[in-house]
């Protein structure tokens, strides 16, 4: 007995191994880590953060009312101390407008990336996993989903539903935005459903309902997230431009509206650039924003996108060849 | 630290069998039959050893065990349960309790996304082997027991900072955990370094000892059969063609592949090896084969019946069975 | 013969000019941190029509050698040190176009798995066509003649020249790779685990055909595996190779008969015999080093059984300084403190 207690003595954990890995305990923030490394997903996080904080603490920076008011004193001025970005036609303050309408329209973004991805996501994997009946009418639903032209179909809905608020625009774009997410989603899960590690977990007794929330998800987080910064920017593209086609709540302050507003008042045509420029401008550093991020988030992923060989990966290979 | 059986109880396969389907059509006409009319027991305190080469069927019987695929036809027996006819979340549950898996690739078979700890709680939980308030010190004695030491600071850990011989262990650890009466070992050691393997075959002979296991090791590695094993079954195109203690077959192989295969290994302490003869045919399931013997391509001694009738698993000697009409012919009646 | 110290190992059995010389090469790897040195300082020599054996497990340098024989080093991965002399002619002096030529028609290799080396998109018969025509000049149905004779000389069907390589069964692929390897009658043939994905009786019959091969056309071989008792019944010579460097170095039957090095003994004590008493076997503890942060002195020491604190003199030795490889017996170099404390 004490041989074999000797025998088992006999494999320590390889000292090598323990002393680097204490700091990083967690996996998740490792990853993160690594993505606040990458420059491109630096920038495009530092600007993506301005524009919330902007919109967080807009009733500090700005006067809400200022946004919407009528005042015939204040009409149609250029940019100056008091107007940091001019005023409208209707003499709303335009920099009041941007960062209220910030809010607006990265809150309803953002509800309609989750919304997209938490369906892209959970449909997708449930497909790929389960196989047989459940993946076929799971497909048939995406592919229907997908194949319908997005913008025309929003167009119609948003121009007969008489709610215009927040939600409807969330449910709208959100509820078509996430077919073809679902897709790759599927792919990529079918790839990793045949991993011996899906199959370890099948004869653990684990249920369906955790391999594909515990099991497989956890492993497709970067693409969930690239899934989740792409739906994010489209959405932002898609309620602008429906807001801009006069289909958004044209009383409330939001970028598309804003340029609803000076396209109405045919502001650039009389030459008042600032009223279309800045929210433009919003609208383009944020999606260019999210562009960087996901740009970052692939590079990240993807370690031969960066060049330099990953240590860890092939010290941990080496290990265990035949 | 048994099932909690009063009396360790055998799995006997009797006839498995699995086909797969060999084309596309709606109804399939051709199937591979990767795995014919296979049986064989497994006892309590014993390793088997299920050696063949690739496509021989040896992985499917694996997973037919663990129940990832269903068989076609043949029944598991474990304690008078037969094992194929279960159906429902609870009983599945109670086979997985008593027929566990570890799987061939260290890196695969571990979530890269878990801890160790995940790991090993997860069947403990599903299971309820032990109270919450015990998982912990559960999941550490597993550890201790593999040879994983200090178990606290192992369980921290994530699959890529373990080395591969560490995983395998982690991966027998995890089968230990629902305190199973068989586990089914697929190639445990081929993709780990030469100097590990020796180590990892030792725990399974302890552990086998230790717990009255049994052991199906499924493998192409004669030599690791031999050291581990205390019975091998030979397995050639989906059937078992030799059958028997590991070292009487081995040092007397009825059956012509079984000493085409001691032909082949490289044994350093033979002063001058035999020239094997180039045959075609190999040992990966066949589609849709007829009657006859599968080997006859390959085989130096085949005589006319061979081609017309499939010989039968004969026991030719004491506790040796083989599946050959010359070496060990049916009796005649 | 005594033991030396010269900063080159001592090689007294050349009975003619070597084909290939290593002399302290050294490979390493550029990452973000330190280099990672893959192959630090060996010497090796290949004569003309041997069959040398580089033994050693996952992470030790024997496939780097290999890829640094044959030029074919990709970054991040460069030769920083040492020379390839090749019949006395240093190959990493020589411009590219020039080691263009001289890979496969002097020295081929043989990949683990062929499909890595064969187009899954071309015929068997395009490839040797292709690989002729980059060396040579000759006509398209020459070429293609010759790779039926080629085929032929690997025990496969000479028509097979037509098939694809997804057609033929995977030991028949690693015989189309053998067979090119050939093609150009090279002196020396690096085999890089050319059978370890193949099932043992495939395995077998390969060996045979290499076997007869080498006899018929006097090629020398280096084969690098991790199955050192696959090495032992067809190699004359064996290098043991352990994280970069090399350890020991005998003829074949030597190393069977009487290992020295304490990772060699324990190699041996990996693979279970066939034949004789079962007995419980040792393995080696522990697991191969990180070549970023190799340990100190012996590279081995931590693994060793023979490194004990206890002994403070040897220890002290062990855990500073690199062992030298040193001759031990006609024909057996051995890098081992302990082996130097004897003579």
């Amino acid at each position: 007995m004490a041989q074999i207690q000797a025998e088992i003595q006999a494999t320590p954990l390889d000292p090598v191994v323990a002393p680097e890995d204490s700091s990083r305990r967690f996996h998740l923030p490792g990853w993160l880590t690594l993505l606040l490394r990458n420059p491109k997903a630096r920038i495009g996080l530092f600007v993506l953060g301005t524009m919330v904080v902007l919109a967080i603490i807009a009733p500090f920076i700005a006067n809400a009312e200022s946004a919407t008011t009528f005042n015939i004193l204040t009409t149609r001025q250029a940019p100056s101390w008091h107007h940091l970005f001019g005023t409208t036609d209707q003499g709303s303050d335009v920099w009041a407008g941007v960062v209220f309408g910030a809010r607006r329209s990265l809150l309803t973004g953002f509800l309609a990336a989750v919304l997209a991805t938490a369906l892209a996501a959970t449909l997708g994997i449930t497909a790929a996993y389960m196989g047989g009946l459940v993946d076929d009418v799971i497909s048939l639903i995406t592919a229907v989903v997908f194949v319908i032209p997005a913008i025309p179909l929003l167009i119609d809905i948003t121009a007969y539903i008489h709610n215009r608020g927040m939600l409807t625009m969330i449910l709208v774009v959100g509820g078509l935005l996430w077919a073809f997410e679902a897709r790759i989603l599927r792919g990529q899960a079918l790839t990793l459903k045949n991993r011996d590690f899906v199959h370890a977990a099948k004869v653990s007794g684990e249920s369906n309902r955790r391999i594909v929330f515990g099991e497989l998800m956890p492993n497709m987080i970067s693409r969930i997230a690239a899934a989740f910064v792409l739906v994010f920017y489209i959405a932002i593209l898609v309620e602008a431009g429906l807001e801009f086609l006069g289909l958004g709540d044209s009383g409330k302050s939001s970028w598309g509206v804003s340029l609803y507003w000076a396209t109405v008042n045919s502001s650039v045509l009389q030459g008042e650039w600032w009223s279309f420029l800045f929210p433009g401008l919003a609208i383009g550093l944020t999606v260019l924003a999210l562009t960087l991020i996901l740009a970052g988030i692939d590079e990240v992923s993807n370690p031969r996108l960066r060049g330099i060989p990953k240590k860890r990966t092939s010290r941990s290979r080496r290990s265990a060849k035949a | 630290m048994s099932a909690g059986l009063t009396e360790p109880a055998e799995l006997e396969v009797q006839g498995l069998t699995k086909y797969f389907r060999a084309d596309s059509a709606v109804r399939a006409r051709s199937f591979v039959h990767a795995v014919d009319d296979v049986s064989f027991t497994l006892r309590p305190g014993t390793i088997t050893a299920l050696v063949g080469e690739s496509g021989s069927g040896k992985s499917t019987v694996a997973r037919l065990l663990a129940r990832l695929y269903a068989p076609t036809s043949g029944r598991v027996l474990f304690d008078g349960d037969d094992l194929t006819k279960i159906r429902g979340r609870r009983r599945t549950l109670a086979y997985r309790r008593q027929v566990q898996m570890t799987f061939q690739d260290p890196f695969g078979s571990l979530n890269p996304a878990k801890t160790i700890r995940h790991h090993l709680e997860r069947p403990l939980q599903i299971h309820g082997i032990v109270p919450k308030s015990r998982v912990d010190q559960r999941v550490y004695e597993l550890l201790d027991r593999v040879g994983l030491v200090p178990p606290g600071r192992v369980a921290t850990k994530y699959p890529h900072e373990l080395s591969g011989g560490q995983r395998q262990r982690v991966a027998i650890a995890r089968a230990l955990a629902v305190e199973p009466s068989v586990v089914v070992a697929d190639e445990p050691i081929s993709m780990l370094d030469v100097s590990i393997r020796i180590g990892i075959l030792n725990l399974m002979k302890d552990l086998k000892e230790q717990h009255n296991l049994a052991f199906l090791y499924v493998t192409h590695d004669l030599a690791s059969a031999r050291y581990v094993a205390d019975d091998i079954l030979v397995m050639y195109a989906g059937q078992i063609v030799e059958q028997g203690p590991v070292d009487q077959v081995l040092s007397s192989p009825l059956h012509p592949y079984t000493q085409l295969l001691m032909a082949s290994v490289p044994d350093p302490s033979v002063a001058r090896h035999e020239q094997i003869e180039v045959t075609r045919g190999h040992a990966a399931a066949a589609i849709d084969p007829g009657e006859g013997c599968r080997f006859l391509s390959r085989c130096p001694i085949a005589i006319d019946v061979c081609s017309r009738v499939t010989p039968q698993l004969v026991e030719a000697r004491s506790r040796q069975s083989a599946r050959c009409h010359v070496n060990a012919p049916a009796h005649v009646i | 013969m005594t033991a030396t110290s010269s900063s080159t190992a001592p090689r007294p059995f050349g009975r003619s000019e070597p084909l290939i010389q290593l002399r302290g090469l050294t490979v390493e790897y550029a990452t973000e941190a330190q280099p990672v040195r893959a192959v630090d300082g060996i010497d090796l020599e290949i004569a003309p029509g041997e069959i040398l054996g580089l033994a050693g497990e996952s992470g030790c340098g024997k496939s780097t050698v290999a890829n640094a024989l044959m030029q074919i080093l990709r970054p991040p991965a460069s030769i920083t040190g040492g020379q390839i002399l090749f019949n006395g002619d240093d190959l990493t002096a020589r411009s590219s176009e020039e080691l263009r030529k001289f890979r496969w028609r002097n020295v081929s290799m043989v990949f683990q798995s062929a499909m890595n080396a064969l187009n899954p998109v071309t015929r068997v018969g395009t490839q040797f066509v292709d690989m002729m025509q980059a060396h040579e000049r000759i006509s398209r149905n020459a070429a293609l003649a010759r790779a039926g004779e080629l085929l032929e000389l690997v025990g496969i069907d000479a028509r097979r020249v037509r098939a694809y390589p997804h057609e033929l069964s995977g030991g028949m692929r690693q015989r189309v790779i053998i067979a090119m390897a050939l093609a150009l009658e090279p002196e020396l043939v690096i085999m890089d685990e050319p059978t370890t994905a193949l099932d043992v009786v495939v395995q077998r019959e390969i060996l045979q055909q290499i076997g007869v091969l080498q006899r018929e056309l006097g090629f020398a071989v280096l084969f690098i595996t991790h199955d050192l008792s696959l090495l032992i019944e067809i190699a004359d010579r064996i290098a043991i190779m352990y994280a970069g460097e090399i350890v020991e170095e005998a003829p074949a039957d030597e190393i069977h008969r009487a290992p020295r090095h304490p990772y060699t003994i324990g190699l041996m004590q990996s693979f279970p015999p066939l034949s004789g008493p079962i007995v419980r076997m040792a393995g080696i503890p522990g697991s191969p080093p990180d070549l970023a942060n190799p340990p100190e002195g012996c590279r081995f020491h931590p693994r060793c059984p023979h490194c004990r604190p206890e002994d403070a003199l040897l220890y002290a030795r062990q855990t500073t300084e690199r062992p030298r490889l040193r001759l031990v017996g006609e024909k057996h170099l051995v890098a081992c403190h302990l082996v130097e404390a004897e003579t």
